[in-house]
């Protein structure tokens, strides 16, 4: 067996690839948004919104990080279908990865608000501010910085598990890779040229939202 | 007038009597300081005159007006007199010094930006953290913390200051120059109700003392009679157990 390396064969499909960069980019931003708005309105249900709220996002939270995310998508895209719901497959991976991005988001959110000193609270409360401006002024801006860390790590993994959407046909990356190598067939080639793409992407996602945490949030993380 | 007037205040956490009827009235430019044995509830007589626990029976009035601590009306006209600093964490962790300050005024006031800021830096001058301006809470020592937390306070021109041990989370050397601003604030004839474990102090810059124990106040009176001639064997228990720790340590 001599196998001889070929990445010649693959530089015409670079452009095409980076297509496919983008559509992952899109998947995970938005479910990681869409997760974040859930996420943020289930942990403050966890928190403070009675008993049966709190029941629901914790029995929520427990189905989302229990089960496979391959699972749920599958649920979503040929379970729904039988009951008249039907989704394209970027919609299909779309709402799946936003509702298991709320689980989790959920926790990690749960505890940062957590973290918010009681008397910074009560401060904000005799200052006269309503509870949406303490949302907003206060307890927002300490959730984000304290929770930050936590947050790229979860985005990161959101941004590998898009690779998962080739199963259902998007043309994201690894779905744009198949494609490249079932014409090809240079396998090698064309899924280590695919993750060296995926480590550059999330390397500068990492740093990206390292510098803007800083920014923002004067959230202490190290940039590398 | 009393510039602040408690009558028989009731207050209680679930089903646990904290506040058994205080009586207790605070002139115009009087400081008044609350002493007592931890657990006593002189911090809840705080939070329930700031309106952050409901009293079960009694009245708190501001110059004649009682507050009616059901409507939020009311409650927010209140809160617009009297200002509250806590023993720590008052700061917002993700403002500057002087966002922590304007942030009231200018974001829930709705006042004028320029005059507002104009006033902070004077006030942080004041306190001496006029070179701190842009520090963040976590880059000041405690005792620079409550000094911006008491700026911020004066920086909403309230008609009366209550401070709820604002020394006792400090370290040993940085409680003096908090206790300096204060007497700045005692000289200029500010309305303070203070809860302080700082004999010394209290007995420097109150008017009267009240000593308070099981949620009542045992006795009232000026510190003279409190600190040398306590009328109740309870007081002077406490006070000489206290000013006894103090000369031993
Ligand atoms: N959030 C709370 N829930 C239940 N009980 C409380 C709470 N805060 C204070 N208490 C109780 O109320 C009593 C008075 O407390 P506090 O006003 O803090 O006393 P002090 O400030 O004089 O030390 C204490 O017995 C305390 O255990
Ligand atoms: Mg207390």
């Amino acid at each position: 067996m001599h196998y001889v390396l070929h990445y010649g064969q693959i530089t015409p499909y670079i452009p095409y690839l980076l297509g496919g960069v983008l559509i992952s980019l899109a998947l995970s931003i938005l479910s990681f948004a869409g997760g974040m708005v859930l996420g943020l309105v289930f942990a403050i249900l966890r928190n403070e919104g009675g008993a049966a709220a709190s029941r629901f996002v914790r029995g929520y939270v427990a189905f989302f990080t229990n089960t496979p995310q391959l699972v749920q998508i599958y649920v979503i895209y040929f379970g729904l279908p039988d009951f008249g719901i039907l989704f394209t497959p970027f919609m299909a991976v779309l709402i799946g990865m936003t509702l298991n991005a709320a689980g989790y988001l959920t926790e990690i959110l749960r505890a940062g608000l957590a973290s918010v000193h009681a008397q910074e609270l009560d401060a904000a409360e005799t200052l006269n501010m309503s509870r949406l401006q303490t949302l907003r002024h206060v307890i927002l801006p300490h959730l984000f910085r304290v929770t930050m860390p936590a947050l790229t790590n979860q985005y990161i993994l959101m941004m590998l598990g898009t690779s998962m959407a080739a199963i259902f046909g998007v043309e994201e990356l690894t779905g744009r890779a198949f494609n490249i190598n079932s014409t090809t067939f240079r396998s090698i080639e064309v899924f280590t040229t695919v993750a060296a793409i995926y480590v550059v992407v999330t390397f500068l996602a990492t740093i990206l939202l390292a510098l803007f945490s800083r920014w923002a949030f004067r959230a202490r993380v190290p940039v590398i | 007038m009393a510039q602040l007037d408690i009558r028989g205040l009731v207050a209680r956490y679930n089903d646990t009597t904290v506040l058994d009827g205080i009586d207790l009235a605070i002139d115009r430019g009087e400081i008044v300081s609350l002493i007592g044995p931890s657990g006593s509830g002189k911090s809840t007589l705080l939070r329930v005159i700031s309106g952050l626990l409901r009293p079960v029976k009694g009245t708190v009035s501001l110059a004649g007006e009682t507050i009616d601590y059901g409507d939020r009306r009311s409650l927010r006209r209140a809160r617009n007199r009297l200002a509250i600093v806590f023993q720590q964490y008052n700061l917002f962790g993700n403002m500057n010094v002087l966002r922590n300050v304007m942030v009231t005024p200018v974001t829930i006031k709705k006042r004028d930006r320029r005059e507002v800021e104009a006033e902070a830096r004077t006030l942080l001058e004041k306190v001496g953290l006029g070179d701190k301006l842009n520090a963040y809470p976590d880059e000041l020592s405690g005792g620079q913390q409550q000094r911006v937390a008491i700026a911020r306070a004066l920086c909403l021109k309230p008609e009366i200051l209550l401070l709820d041990e604002v020394t006792s989370a400090l370290d040993p050397e940085r409680v003096g120059e908090v206790l300096d601003t204060i007497k700045l604030l005692a000289a200029e004839h500010m309305t303070l109700l203070i809860v302080s474990h700082e004999m010394a102090f209290v007995r420097d810059v109150s008017h009267r003392v009240a000593f308070m124990a099981e949620g009542t106040i045992q006795e009232l009176g000026t510190p003279e009679q409190i600190f040398d001639a306590p009328r109740i064997a309870r007081t002077r228990t406490f006070v000489s157990r206290i000013l006894g720790h103090r000369t031993a340590a």
